[in-house]
This record gives structure tokens, sequence and C-alpha cells, in this order.
């Protein structure tokens, strides 16, 4: 996992919706991993959600130290209040159920038999999530 | 006699780790109790949703007979259920169930391997008898 306490300040802070109870959160969960560990592992970082919403000092930093990204599963966007509550102002907001709409319709939160809804769910939030990184990256003036 | 609390469903509320395999053992591990195993007779709810205040979430847990599954030692899922002001009748470590699966690789934070679904199954196993227990009355070691 990328280190939460690097302050390098060409990376981006993502923290995703912990949303256990609906599918929603599973798939910004993975479409969080696949950001950053697959499309944009350079120039990413992430922390537990509930961690930085019940932490210390260390972990409550994290927005000040990093343009930060909330990925929230629903509209009750518990991520991005958390955030900009304990740390500070998001630099994008995205919410799943926006993103998908219906599409989401089939998908599970459990990733015991994932269907070919669950992965094009995925694909589409992931690469929603690597756009705005890009676009964060831009607008802090680093090189993508 | 039994208490209306006895009946009511179970929470479980796992961990919400986002970028290890115990984070996601003890998701799939709830779910397997609250879709297969006791479906219900048990319950699950968003860790954040708790974390952040939200009143249904804080009073669901006060109301309800609470089991807590946590992938490591910072043990956020039980610590949380507890500063909401929920009893916490069991908590699960996931980290300390791996310890009885030496030298297997159950996968990452985002899929469980052959070697994974095993370790998911028997916390809710586990956790699923636990439930059981404490809907009919019964106090489960924590």
């Amino acid at each position: 996992m990328s280190d939460p306490t690097n302050t390098g300040a060409s990376k981006v802070g993502i923290i995703s919706c912990s949303g256990e109870e609906i599918p929603e959160g599973t798939i910004s969960r993975l479409a969080t991993l696949r950001v950053l560990r697959s499309m944009r592992p350079d120039a990413t970082v992430t922390i537990c959600l509930p961690l930085f919403l019940a932490g210390e000092g260390g972990e409550r930093n994290f927005a000040k130290t990093h343009p930060t990204i909330t990925v929230d599963g629903c509209e009750k966007q518990c991520a991005r209040w958390g955030t900009e509550q304990h740390s500070g102002p998001v630099a994008r907001a995205l919410v799943v159920s926006d993103m998908l709409g219906g599409d989401c319709a089939g998908c599970q939160r459990s990733m015991r038999s994932p269907g070919p809804w669950d992965e094009n769910a995925v694909r589409i939030v992931a690469d929603q999530i690597a756009s705005a990184v890009d676009e964060v990256l831009r607008e802090q003036g680093s090189e993508l | 006699m039994e208490s209306e609390a006895d009946k009511s469903p179970v929470l479980v509320i796992p961990c919400s780790g986002i970028g290890k395999v115990q984070g996601l053992l003890s998701r799939e591990a709830t779910y397997l109790v609250t879709d297969e195993l006791a479906p219900g007779e048990t319950d699950t709810l968003c860790l954040a949703l708790l974390v952040k205040g939200d009143a249904d979430a804080v009073a669901k847990v006060q109301m309800h007979k609470c089991v807590t599954i946590d992938g490591c030692g910072k043990a956020c899922a039980r610590k949380n259920v507890e500063m909401a002001g929920g009893r916490v009748s069991k908590a699960v470590q996931v980290a300390a169930v791996l310890k009885n699966y030496r030298g297997t690789q159950p996968g990452t934070g985002a899929i469980l391997t052959v070697d994974g679904w095993p370790v998911a199954r028997e916390i809710a196993e586990t956790v699923a008898a636990d439930a059981a227990c404490l809907r009919a009355g019964g106090e489960v070691a924590p």
C-alpha cells in the first residue's frame, strides 16, 4: 500500500468510501485500488477512511499534505464529509452512484462471484478517478 | 423470557481496510454471514457512516448486539462501535486467524485466492454461530 505519510507534493491522495452495506462501496474501493496500483501508481496514495476519521494528527493531516480526491459510494458522501471536516477542502469529490446511475443495478457487494456488471462498473469509475488525478496534477503544475 | 433485543438481527461490522487482504477477508466473511449463513438474523452497516455520526447508524449499534471483524490491530471497527455507544459482544481479528494459515497466500486487497476463501468461511462460520448464540440470549467469549 502506498505510504500515507509520504508528503511528496506530486502525490494525489484518494480516499474511498468504505460502503460495506452497498455494492457502490465495493466498486469504490476496487476502482480506487486499480488507480493506486495499476493506473497511476507513482502519483497516488491512500488511507483507510475510518482510520482517517478516527485517527490522530498524522492521519488527519492527510488532506493538508496531499491534494485529495474523495470517492464516495452514495449521496451521503462520508469520505468527502470526513475529509473536509477534519483535514481540509478536497480537490475533487466523485460519487459512484452519480457516475454509474442505473448501471450499478446488477452489481454485488461481495466478490465471490463477480459478473460483467461489476467489472464494467469498476472500469468506468477507475477511468474517472484516473482522469481526476490527471486534472489535479495539472492544476498542481506537476508533470504527468 | 427472551427479550425483544435478542430476536433482532445481530450487527456484523467489518473493518474498512482498503489496501491489504485482511480488510477484504473481514468484508467477505461478513457477507458470507449476512447473505448466506444467517440472512435475516444478521445485518451489517457502513463503518464510515457510523464514524461520521449518522443518527440512524448510531441508533442501530446502540440497539443491536454487535460483532466486529477487524483486519488489523488498529481495530477501527471495534473502537468506533464502542465510541458510538454500542456494545461489542465479540471482536474478531483477521490477523489472528491468519496465524493458523501460515504459508498460504490468501490474496490481496482486491481479490481472494483459493487459499483465501476458506479463511473467510472459517471466520464467517464462527461469527454465524456466535450470532445465533447471542440471539438466543447467550453470551460468547469476547
